[in-house]
């Protein structure tokens, strides 16, 4: 069969000294990058665009899918250890996961997160060869109406993540569905919110917010504390205590399991993407979870769903890329671009025409996988050693690379003004006992969800009745409303049975 | 003395001799150290794949690296914004397009105004953005598309790559000159439209990056917007040549902050010439469908002076320009 052989030919190219050489500076500089709050693989995939120029194409496009991909790995690094996103989509892990740390089991979080990362990768890949080809078409049939549906059921889906009140979740919803208001109107081009600050006509960035909210809120809130409770995370004693246990790995296998293969999915569709398909994960594991009370108070499962999920869908986003030359997100639109300066133009003959292209980079991810976990699993030590280092020593530091990746999103001092005054409102929040988590997933959701409802309905001619008329969007908006209403019927049907005799 | 203020002397000695030599350097060629060449767009798109490809090019030529910056937003502006109120010397510079030079400054307020605060050291390269539609739609010419739009208002749904652009605007206007009513979808870069446009969401898009879905047989050219015929397309007709008021040229150029000395202005046309017209560089304009399209100073000068002010006229024809 025609797969069969491609992925023979992937490997042949893929295995070469060269492919396997480029492979393991993408994924270590993936790691790296992941790992530096604020930096992301875009700047560092346009930063190292020339050298691609003199590249085979082929090379160039493992080593850039293995910046990105080792940026999943390395972003969950500092979501864990010091509860600040590497990469937006690690802000999942910032739950469960550093909860975990608190705890003394940061080794095992850490552990969980690069295994679940890679077995999610290994099937993610096995998902590409298999079916990548004929659902990269699938990808043309989910267009603004299904996005701005499936965003509306992430809405919803977002109030349960939170382990505190509805209320409280609500409100960190609506702060940032009204943050993602600030900037240019998406239809017509009138600023809002800008205050004739020029750098806010494109809106607050995430990652300065993310920064500002986890980082600098971290920062001020260990300040705040007495002395004597200084802890940032409390350190295990000796190795067996660092990776995950058996209890751990069978607690693990399912969400991991289920992660790998929801990520996969959503990773095809085009603005999906990592971040939703990492908390599709984590509310999808606190449904199925026998115990859901755990959850936000170090639930492993918390953490290797999610880390699970937003694998496989850094990896199955190169799916509608490679085979249709759509690129599903910015990172992917900066790969598309050095691959046109190569001459070489991604769609639909891609599979023929270059197969040696198209999987050698599919099967080039197995071995950026393996390099990952021989990279990351002894770098658990290390990272947990480190952060034995004093507090008064360890917070200027973690705050010094928050101010530079805040000011490296877009080369501008107001991003850092932005992301201190985020910090001081995460604080506010957080002293009184509301969680920011939501409000960035809201923050983002929210930008996508303004700008396809309203696309959506110029598509539609003006007319909401678009939504009817499309069976995937109309499925979704169902789910989301079945969801919402499920809490409210339970309730009435048990004091029905509580009232009759 | 006591060693450690030996060390201390010394020190201070060297911080000062460090300082002196950066002024007798003001004296020497440009360039003499690295120059920063901002690209006002995100990474990925043609402005900085091409920047960089210059960039590249430039460091052999003279001496000095370029280094790339990307400094985005609001359509480019931000970028432009930057450097033209930064200090003359050649060492800061943008690489721009046609939309924030020649559009944007009549329809907004920007930093600078392109006649007075930029220099234009040399344009290198025009890229072409035709109006298309899906391989099997039922327009098979664009005066198809315009007999629809005017018989069924607002049923023919468009995108733009490039939002309030020139190509944008230049279509805009061909409807209201045929009394057309249509529907833009909003979206963000010309890959988007293209997919709408093959998920069936959209009738037609005016989009730059129209190549390798022509190849393939996906869509279909009806027209030009810029006055450049598509290669390989003569059956196509420009805007121009059917007799509508703007058919805007997307250019390409690098360009600096007013008053820059003449050795910045010519260094900087000797490289454009020479990259310009390398193989290399031909080659690569082929494989991202621009045409290479090399202009001196003067003469690029002069193109943008005329562009911006018959944009403007239109624009406020179109009653498009702000107040």
């Amino acid at each position: 069969m025609e797969s069969m052989q491609g992925i023979l030919i992937g490997l042949s190219s893929a295995a070469s000294p060269t492919n396997l050489l480029f492979c393991f500076i993408g994924v270590a500089l993936g790691t790296a990058v992941g790992v530096l709050p604020g930096l992301g693989p875009t700047a560092t995939i346009s930063l190292l665009l020339p050298i691609t120029f003199k590249m085979e194409p082929a090379t160039a496009v493992i080593m850039l899918a293995g910046i990105y991909y080792g940026a999943m790995y390395g972003g969950s690094i500092t979501s864990i250890l010091i509860r600040v996103p590497g990469e937006a989509a690690s802000v999942i892990t910032c739950i469960d996961g550093y909860e975990m740390a608190r705890q003394g089991r940061a080794g095992k979080a850490l552990g969980i997160s690069a295994f679940a990362s890679f077995i999610a990768g290994i099937i993610s890949v096995f998902g590409m060869a298999l079916v990548g080809p004929l659902l990269a078409s699938a990808s043309y049939h989910f267009g603004p109406v299904e996005i701005s549906a499936l965003v509306v059921l992430g809405l919803i889906m977002v109030v349960m993540i939170s382990s505190q009140s509805s209320l409280r979740a609500l409100a960190m919803v609506a702060l940032g569905l009204l943050l993602s208001t600030v900037g240019q109107d998406f239809v017509t081009g009138g600023e809002r919110f800008t205050f004739g600050i020029d750098t806010l006509i494109d809106g607050l960035g995430v990652a300065v917010l993310a920064i500002g909210l986890f980082g600098i809120s971290e920062i001020l809130v260990l300040a705040a504390e007495r002395k004597e409770q200084r802890t940032i995370i409390a350190s295990p004693t000796n190795m067996r205590e660092l990776l995950p246990d058996r209890n751990d790995w069978r607690a693990a296998t399912g969400p991991i399991l289920r992660g790998s293969i929801l990520g996969f999915f959503l990773g095809l569709l085009p603005g999906a993407g990592a971040l939703v398909a990492s908390f599709a994960s984590y509310v999808l594991e606190k449904k199925v979870a026998i115990d859901p009370s755990r959850f936000g108070k170090g639930a492993i499962e918390g953490v290797a769903g999610p880390e699970a999920a937003n694998n496989a869908a850094a990896q199955s986003a190169f799916i509608p890329l490679l085979s249709l030359g759509i690129p599903p997100n910015a990172v992917m639109g900066v790969v598309l671009g050095a691959l046109m300066i190569q001459g070489v133009a991604p769609g639909p003959k891609l599979v023929t025409d270059r197969p040696d292209i198209f999987w050698g980079v599919i099967a080039s991810m197995l071995f950026g996988n393996l390099i990952l976990i021989i990279l990351n699993v002894p770098l658990v030590r290390v990272f947990v050693s480190l952060l034995r280092m004093p507090t008064s020593l360890l917070a200027p530091i973690i705050l010094l690379f928050c101010t530079i990746g805040a000011y490296s999103a877009n080369n501008s001092m107001v991003d850092v003004a932005i992301a201190m005054g985020c910090g001081v409102i995460g604080y506010g929040l957080r002293r009184n006992g509301f969680d920011p988590v939501p409000l960035l997933i809201a923050f983002v959701l929210g930008g996508i969800l303004e700008k396809t409802v309203r696309q959506a309905l110029l598509i539609g001619y003006g007319s909401p009745s678009i939504y009817l008329n499309r069976p995937i969007a109309l499925g979704l908006l169902l789910a989301a409303g079945a969801m919402l209403c499920f809490p409210l019927v339970r309730k009435a049907i048990n004091r029905r049975l509580s009232i009759s005799p | 003395m006591s060693p450690i203020r030996l060390l201390y002397g010394i020190a201070t000695t060297c911080l000062v001799l460090y300082a002196v030599p950066a002024t007798t350097f003001a004296q020497s060629a440009y360039p003499n150290k690295p120059i920063r060449l901002i690209v006002p767009y995100n990474p990925g798109g043609s402005s900085d794949l091409t920047a960089r490809f210059i960039a590249e090019m430039a460091k052999d030529i003279l001496g000095q690296p370029v280094v790339v910056e990307n400094k985005p937003g609001a359509g480019g502006t931000i970028g432009i914004g930057s450097v033209s109120t930064s200090a003359p010397d050649g060492y800061t510079l943008v690489q721009i397009t046609a939309s924030p030079i020649v559009v944007r400054p009549h329809v907004a307020n920007t930093a600078y105004d392109p006649l007075k605060d930029l220099t234009y050291l040399g344009r290198y390269m025009v890229t072409n953005a035709p109006f298309a539609v899906k391989a099997n739609s039922q327009f098979k010419t664009i005066q198809d598309v315009l007999v629809f739009a005017k018989t069924n208002p607002g049923k023919l749904r468009w995108a733009v790559g490039a939002p309030q652009g020139g190509p944008h605007l230049a279509t805009e206007a061909m409807f209201r000159a045929r009394e057309a009513k249509t529907t833009l979808i909003p979206v963000n870069g010309g890959g988007e439209a293209l997919l709408a446009l093959m998920g069936g969401s959209l009738e037609a898009v005016v989009v730059d990056d129209y190549a390798r879905p022509l190849k393939d047989g996906e869509i279909r050219l009806l027209a030009e917007s810029g006055p450049v015929k598509v290669v390989g397309q003569p059956s196509v007709p420009t805007y121009k040549e059917l007799g509508y008021p703007i058919s805007p040229t997307i250019f390409y150029g690098i360009v600096g902050p007013a008053k820059l000395p003449p050795e910045v202005i010519k260094a900087w046309e000797n490289v454009l010439k020479k990259i310009v017209e390398s193989d290399k560089f031909k080659e690569m304009a082929q494989r991202i469908n621009a045409t290479p399209y090399l202009a001196n100073s003067a003469d690029f000068t002069l193109q943008v002076r005329g562009d911006y002010t018959a944009m403007g006229k239109v624009l406020a024809d179109l009653g498009m320009a702000k107040k």
